[in-house]
């Protein structure tokens, strides 16, 4: 089934995915071209983005030289890119985002000027489009798109893939050792568990405002992850400052190997961090020590590779998209990363027989059922993204 | 000294030209982005070059934030860690150069270069050396717990935060104490104890007030980067509940779309450390006048 | 009776001075020695090694080329530094001295601000500048050239400045009053006798510039501009192995060793030049920054 229709369903019986009323409103007939000029595409109303230049075109050579990526720490193989330099003679340089509110400002203010950028979502790409700073895919170099999901083909935040190809696939949810903290604990309103002050000073969330405060909200009963309404953040915020009163809690992205170190017993962070902890043991630990807690009220998406408007090398950044969309080169990646790559031919199913996948980590893993009922994400009107911003500004200023 | 305006003129020129250009003008670039409006897709900030079409109100919510606000917590908690830092520095920097400007003798050349090595050594590396001595299973922690200490030093601790900064501007002190203590007439105190005052007595009303306009100088030399310091609490503790005011103009300036909050907070602190740096040049002038021989 | 009790507290004093010295340096040799160690741990012993100095082909210092990268990142950025700011604050210590008049007062203050200033605020200052006002200045190497440049330059005007006054107008004088012209007294007189200064601030701000962190990170553009300093602070937080120990044991070295080139190279000439001190002259003209 297609996810658009059924999160549309969704969104109309249970108000799961919303966009706010007086957005709606503004909106007027089925656009979600906003009147400020960001381009937000949501499940229920999904967008064709504005294209302002021509892709490539057809048949040009690969340039030679550096290929420069902008990606996540850890989110890509080092073999991976090796293979990539060895198979087109060229160097990969690699420049490292550590959230996606720093890498969208500094795209736009010049600081980085990649060719490529891995790992971002649709939450930051309304920002990108309505700064000029993409171009669109010429699909003719990327063969391998016919590899992806099918129900991703066509996502809601960009119909047609006109500036993006999926990359990974993960959920938001709760990592932890199992030597300390036993599945149970998550039995009842299994958030809950970050506030528990047994855990103080050994836990830890996700430095990405959109991510925690939302885990705030669904912590609270809510299940809004694009929620405007001013009361529900507002007290999501004060949920969070109560954990930090609560618990201390670390506010960063390194969870795949404080955790396997020993640092931290838990941590609100991605699904594919837990398989990336697996390499980060120490020698000899059991990967049973790694569990994870999939909510049921959560956000599930994917990220996307996509090409700048300014790259040098807009062929070779063509050429590493349909490398990595490749189902031999994701599954090496994947072996390094750890997230799964959201192509059609790597199932849970595969996965699993792979062997690959400790006992422990089988709830981490993005099944089409987590994925049909999972929340989307979507870039917030700038008023709306100012409340969440206050909010955790508040937090994390202690 | 002859006058020769032109030559000497134009030797001075290009650099005072290059600090106007790199120095005073990027002061007047932050307050245009302070003061300035805001982009209302990016919510990025857009600078306001006339003076003339300022906007407060940003600024006023600002100081509303640190006076009231989300940013109070972060302001206290940067002035009581610095007061602390300062006050433990002092304890320690201050018998150390009382001792080296006090006493001399054949090792005194040895004690000033082992104590001048912290300044050629990377803070960077020093706090690195902190970070691994202080991990789970770094060397210092695995010797507190001998004595049945098992503390997370790097967990959001405000006590790992304070001694960091001591460790690392403590030696900034020591050497511009030793200078005012070196500079000190000794015979005052001699002749302090030749007339019967006691060592202590002689300190207290002797020495303390000779060397009190050095002593502000110094701390405030080092309270001044204190105040923006933000890496130390990146390094050893990377909590919100260790927050400092550096950080936050770090975070605004850097990892948010929002740099016109990073651009108050520079005036905010700027400002109050205007207030510092006046006290530091009267203590400075002061201190000038009174260890003149 | 006087003299026992001074004894007594001497030697209090002593022990407070040794313990001091060694918490102030015993975590940094804790440090080095780890670069030297077998295992991937940065805090417990599993051997001595070369390994993450040259060995492993993929993550030790010599080998890894990110790191390598910011070495090369690090001495280009100081030397770079150092050969625009040091003529541009040779010429602004002479100038600012000898000029008269109104604009006097203003020069001196510009000259001394950055000295007080802290780090963040000129680094913020700079960040907002050239992304907003001075555009055509790209981020990177050219703007934390431009940053470290603006930082250093006070610390070789107040260090060529005191040279200046302990010289003192006389030579000048005599050489003008012999038929010199004001160029050429300056040219082979002053110049020369300044030499001193220009090498302490040659060694000051080399080392300033290859230990800056604030300025030189807020004016990066990415892994391109990465100096060393950018780099250790960007693997503390990760799990890094004693690479890192062994890039910082590298940055400290490349200090020291100019350091102690600078001292000697000080020392000869002032042994050379009939001029006392020695040694300790010497540390003094290289430490009168943080005095």
């Amino acid at each position: 089934m297609q996810r658009r229709d059924f999160l549309r369903k969704l969104a109309i019986t249970t108000g799961g995915i919303t966009v706010g009323g007086s957005l709606l409103a503004a909106c007027g007939g089925g656009s979600s071209t906003t009147s400020d000029g960001l381009s937000i595409g949501t499940p229920q109303n999904p967008i064709k983005l504005p294209v302002s230049t021509d892709p490539i075109a057809d048949g040009l050579a690969n340039e030679s030289g550096t290929l420069e990526i902008l990606n996540w720490a850890d989110y890509m193989n080092p073999e991976s890119i090796a293979a990539f330099e060895t198979k087109f003679g060229v160097k990969i340089s690699t420049s490292i985002y550590d959230t996606e509110e720093a890498a969208v400002a500094k795209l736009r203010n010049g600081t980085f000027k990649p060719d490529v950028i891995l790992g971002m979502t649709d939450t930051g790409l309304a920002k990108l489009i309505a700064a000029d700073i993409l171009q669109p895919l010429n699909k003719s170099y990327i063969p391998n798109f016919g590899n992806v999901i099918s129900g991703l083909r066509n996502p809601y935040y960009d119909l047609e893939s006109q500036y993006t190809v999926p990359y990974f696939l993960y959920g938001n949810g709760i990592g932890y050792r199992t030597d300390v903290i036993d599945k149970s604990a998550f039995a009842q309103n299994g958030y809950e568990v970050l506030w528990d002050t047994k855990y103080k000073g050994r836990l830890a969330v996700l430095d990405s405002y959109r991510d925690t405060l939302a885990m705030a909200i669904f912590r609270n009963g809510g299940n809004d992850a694009n929620s405007s309404d001013p009361d529900e953040i507002k007290k999501a915020g004060e949920a969070l400052i109560e954990m930090r009163e609560a618990v201390n809690p670390k506010v960063d992205i390194l969870g795949y190997q404080e955790i396997p170190a020993g640092n931290r017993d838990i941590q609100f962070l991605w699904s594919g961090d837990m398989f990336t902890a697996v390499q980060y043991l120490p020698e000899g630990v059991d990967p049973g020590v790694l569990g994870f807690w999939y909510p049921e009220t959560t956000v599930t998406k994917n990220d996307f590779m996509c090409i700048t408007k300014a790259a040098k090398s807009p062929v070779l950044a063509h050429q590493l998209i349909n490398f990595l969309s490749d189902t031999d080169n994701a599954l090496l990646n994947r072996e390094y990363v750890g997230y799964q790559p959201a192509l059609e031919t790597i199932t849970v199913d595969m996965l699993l027989a792979s062997e690959t996948i400790p006992e422990s980590l089988v709830d981490a893993l993005v099944t089409p059922e987590k994925y049909e009922i999972g929340l989307a994400q979507v870039t917030l009107e700038p008023e709306v993204d100012a409340l969440w911003l206050e909010q955790w500004t508040a937090f994390t200023a202690g | 000294m002859r006058r020769a305006p032109r030559l000497w003129t134009l030797f001075a020129l290009p650099g005072t030209t290059w600090l106007i250009a790199l120095f005073a003008i990027p002061f007047y670039a932050v307050a245009c982005v302070a003061f300035g409006t805001i982009d209302p897709i990016f919510r990025d900030a857009v600078p306001q070059w006339n003076p003339m079409s300022w906007d407060f109100t940003q600024a006023s919510q600002t100081l509303a934030s640190l006076t009231s606000g989300p940013l109070r917590g972060v302001a206290i908690r940067t002035v009581v860690y610095v007061f602390c830092a300062m006050v433990i520095s002092f304890t320690i920097g201050f018998p150390i150069a009382y001792f080296l400007a006090r006493h001399s003798g054949k090792r005194k050349l040895l004690f000033l270069a082992l104590i001048i090595v912290p300044f050629w050594v990377n803070y960077l590396m020093r706090m690195l050396a902190w970070v691994n001595l202080l991990s789970s299973d770094g060397l210092f922690t695995r010797f507190m717990r001998l004595f049945g200490v098992n503390y997370n030093w790097l967990d959001g601790s405000p006590i790992t935060v304070v001694l960091g900064l001591v460790y690392g501007y403590v030696p900034f002190l020591i050497l511009p104490l030793y200078a005012t203590l070196e500079r000190l007439d000794w015979r005052l105190i001699d002749a302090a104890r030749d007339l019967g005052a006691n060592s202590r007595q002689a300190f207290r009303l002797v020495t303390m007030p000779m060397s009190k306009a050095g002593l502000v100088a110094a701390g405030i030399l080092i309270a001044l980067p204190m105040f923006g310091d933000y890496y130390t609490n990146d390094l050893l503790s990377r909590s919100p509940s260790t927050e400092m005011l550096g950080n936050q103009i770090d975070f605004f300036l850097n990892a948010s779309s929002q740099p016109q909050n990073g651009a108050l907070l520079v005036i905010v602190l700027s400002i109050f450390l205007l207030v510092l740096m006046s006290f530091y040049l009267r203590s400075t002038r002061q201190q000038a006048r009174q260890t003149t021989r | 009776m006087i003299n026992r009790l001074r004894g007594r507290r001497t030697s209090a004093l002593v022990y407070v001075i040794w313990g001091y010295i060694i918490w102030s340096l015993v975590p940094v040799i804790i440090a080095v020695i780890y670069s030297f160690n077998d295992g991937r741990s940065r805090t417990v012993w599993q051997g001595f090694s070369f390994r993450w100095w040259w060995q492993d082909p993929n993550a030790s210092v010599f080998q890894s080329s990110e790191m390598r990268n910011a070495i090369i990142n690090s001495l280009v950025l100081a030397v770079a530094t150092l050969l625009v700011v040091t003529p541009l604050g040779v010429a602004l210590a002479i100038g600012a001295q000898r000029i008269s008049g109104r604009g006097t007062n203003v020069v001196q203050g510009l000259t001394s601000a950055p000295l007080i200033t802290p780090e963040i605020v000129v680094g913020a200052a700079l960040l907002i500048t050239f992304t907003r006002l001075f555009t055509a200045v790209p981020l990177g190497f050219t703007a934390q050239l431009l940053g470290n440049v603006t930082f250093s330059l006070s610390s070789v005007v107040v260090i060529v400045r005191a040279r200046l006054v302990s010289i003192g107008p006389s030579f000048e004088e005599a050489a003008r009053d012999l038929g010199a012209t004001r160029w050429q007294a300056l040219r082979f007189v002053l110049l020369p006798m300044l030499w001193p200064s220009v090498m302490a601030s040659l060694v000051v701000v080399f080392a300033t510039v290859i230990d800056d962190f604030i300025i030189t990170s807020f004016l990066s553009a990415g892994v391109s501009s990465e100096t060393v300093p950018l780099r250790i602070y960007s693997s503390v937080r990760g799990g890094a192995t004693p690479a890192l120990n062994a890039l910082a044991t590298l940055l400290v070295l490349t200090s020291f060793t100019v350091l102690i080139v600078g001292l000697f190279g000080l020392s000869t000439w002032r042994k050379r030049h009939g001029e006392r001190g020695g040694m300790r002259a010497a540390l003094a003209d290289v430490t009168r920054m943080s005095s």
